[in-house]
């Protein structure tokens, strides 16, 4: 080093200089972090989204009036609120923790002979043969789906029937018309339990199109769930619709000491002041479905089954549904494997948004690369 | 002036003290062994003295020589004008050329006091050309009351 070099290097740089390389420096930290994409997960079959700010109000205004006391133990004013919305009386609607918790009740209630049968068909959703299990009774899966598959496992012992509509995870709906069918060809000790939970991302019937067989049919109970298209799944409301006479059965369902008060304050008012936000985000769910078994019928290792639910259940040839979604899960698409859900072949993916679905199909496509 | 907009410097709101920043290299430097960072602190030395002196011609000799080149300018074109304004010219002129001068012999100055050792961060030139002023002024006052005499002021006719 020369004698001049020497002292040079110890020359500060000028401020402006400085301030260039904390511009650079900054605008990489900033290039990082927007270069590094969070994992989707479309395994769950729950909204995406944080709940309506109003619908966070109505519960922090009850949370803050006092929650000392017991207000409403009946859920008067949601009973109330739905009976008016699905044109039924109150005393044939009950509030519960989730439908989950209503279809438990109501199968812990019906079934109370060691011999009972639950049937439902199968693959479907994985609470109904655990909720036979309860009362000491036997759930009998039936492959398949619809009111035929259902009749040929009934037999004297069936006590319950369970469908799900949309079902999940196949996406496959009973239509009005299939399910009137089955309920005439039921016997009159059947009692049929009509999980809709996913029935609002449904466009192939209208929506209340299975409660009117409420009035012709008393043996059949619908259960809806604040869960998946309210986007309320936190707090564990669903509700039950009975026909004429079912008052005592439905009084058996609900909880012994009501529904959670803040959870009544948040479904009252997403039912008051979200539903037209219920409405966008369940057309806009509708739209995607509808491109994605498009884009999915596309494609030739492809197979996937028409779907009246949020979510589609598909296979590809030449590989399993695990290792599938193991390869999703590489290109950071979380979905759900088969295994869990009663056929390994498949996977479920739930329908969010359009850059979801893009997303989705990009992983697909390097998967089967 | 050092900034701490956060718009000049990269969105980061600088919060230290505008002035107070640590010295940022291009480069780690890489000092000198101790005796060449004693060499360098008496340069350091010499090179502070060298800008002592250089102020201090501010002060008499400079001026001084002006007014002997512009008496010379009287004396050999015989306009008082011009001499005048040669006399003042140069000083100026002279006297900027010394203060870019002291401002390089500051830069060197701060180089060499880091070579030393030093967190230097900041020149010396302000001070030096303050206190070598003050001291100006303590020495033409000493050769005015010493040396040269207030008699003439104070005692007309002796």
């Amino acid at each position: 080093m020369g004698f001049l070099d020497y002292y040079k290097q110890f020359e500060g740089m000028p401020e402006e200089e400085v301030n260039a390389r904390l511009r650079e420096q900054a605008a990489e930290r900033k290039r990082k972090a927007l270069s590094v994409v969070d994992p989707i997960d479309l395994s769950i079959t729950t909204w995406p989204e944080y709940p309506h700010p109003t619908v966070v109000n109505a519960i922090t205004y009850t949370a803050r009036r006092g929650l000392h006391r017991y207000l409403d133990r009946s859920a008067g004013e949601l009973r109330s609120e739905l009976a008016h919305r699905h044109g039924l009386p109150e005393e044939r609607v009950v509030v519960g923790d989730g439908a989950a918790q209503l279809l438990s009740s109501a199968a812990y209630a019906l079934m109370d002979q060691p011999l009972d049968e639950l049937v439902t068909p199968w693959p479907s959703y994985g609470l109904y043969p655990v909720m036979a299990h309860r009362p000491r009774a036997h759930a009998v899966p039936v492959p398949g789906y619809g009111a035929d598959a259902v009749l040929s496992a009934v037999n004297e012992h069936t006590r319950v029937v369970a469908l799900c509509s949309p079902n999940d995870p196949t996406g496959e709906i009973v239509p009005a018309a299939e399910l009137r069918r089955m309920l005439e060809a039921l016997p009159e000790r059947v009692v049929v339990l009509l999980d809709e939970a996913l029935a609002d991302f449904s466009d192939a019937q209208p929506l209340d199109a299975a409660l009117e067989l409420l009035d012709d049919f008393p043996r059949l109970l619908c259960f809806r769930s604040f869960s998946k298209a309210w986007g309320l799944a936190g707090l564990r409301v669903g509700y039950a619709l009975g026909g004429p006479d079912s008052e005592p059965l439905l009084e058996q369902l609900a909880p012994e000491l009501g529904v959670n008060e803040l959870a009544q304050a948040g479904a009252l008012e997403a039912l008051r002041s979200t539903g037209h936000l219920v409405e966008r985000r369940v057309e806009r769910v509708r739209g995607e479905r509808a491109r994605l078994l498009m884009e999915l019928r596309s494609r030739e290792r492809v197979v996937v089954t028409p779907s009246q639910a949020n979510f589609v259940w598909l296979e590809a040839a030449g590989i399993d549904g695990a290792e599938l979604a193991r390869r999703l899960d590489r290109a950071g698409v979380r979905v759900a494997s088969g295994g869990s859900l009663g056929d390994p072949k498949r996977i479920r993916a739930a329908v969010h948004d359009g850059a979801a679905t893009d997303r989705f199909l990009r992983a697909l496509d390097g998967a089967l690369a | 002036m050092p900034r701490t907009d956060p718009t000049d410097n990269g969105g980061l709101f600088v919060g230290r003290r505008p002035g107070t920043a640590p010295v940022k290299y291009r480069a780690l430097p890489k000092r000198g062994t101790r005796r060449r960072q004693r060499v360098d602190n008496g340069a350091s030395v010499a090179i502070l003295a060298l800008m002592v002196f250089v102020c201090l011609l501010f002060f008499g000799p400079i001026p001084v020589a002006w007014l002997w080149i512009a008496s010379r300018v009287q004396y050999g074109l015989d306009s008082v004008s011009l001499a005048i304004f040669v006399g003042f010219f140069g000083m100026l002129m002279t006297l900027l050329l010394g203060l870019r001068v002291l401002r390089r012999l500051d830069l060197t100055w701060i180089l060499v006091r880091r070579a030393a050792g030093v967190d230097q961060r900041e020149g010396v030139m302000t001070r030096v050309f303050a206190y070598s002023a003050v001291l100006a002024a303590i020495l033409f006052s000493g050769w005015l009351l010493l040396f040269a005499g207030l008699g003439p002021t104070l005692a007309p006719g002796q």
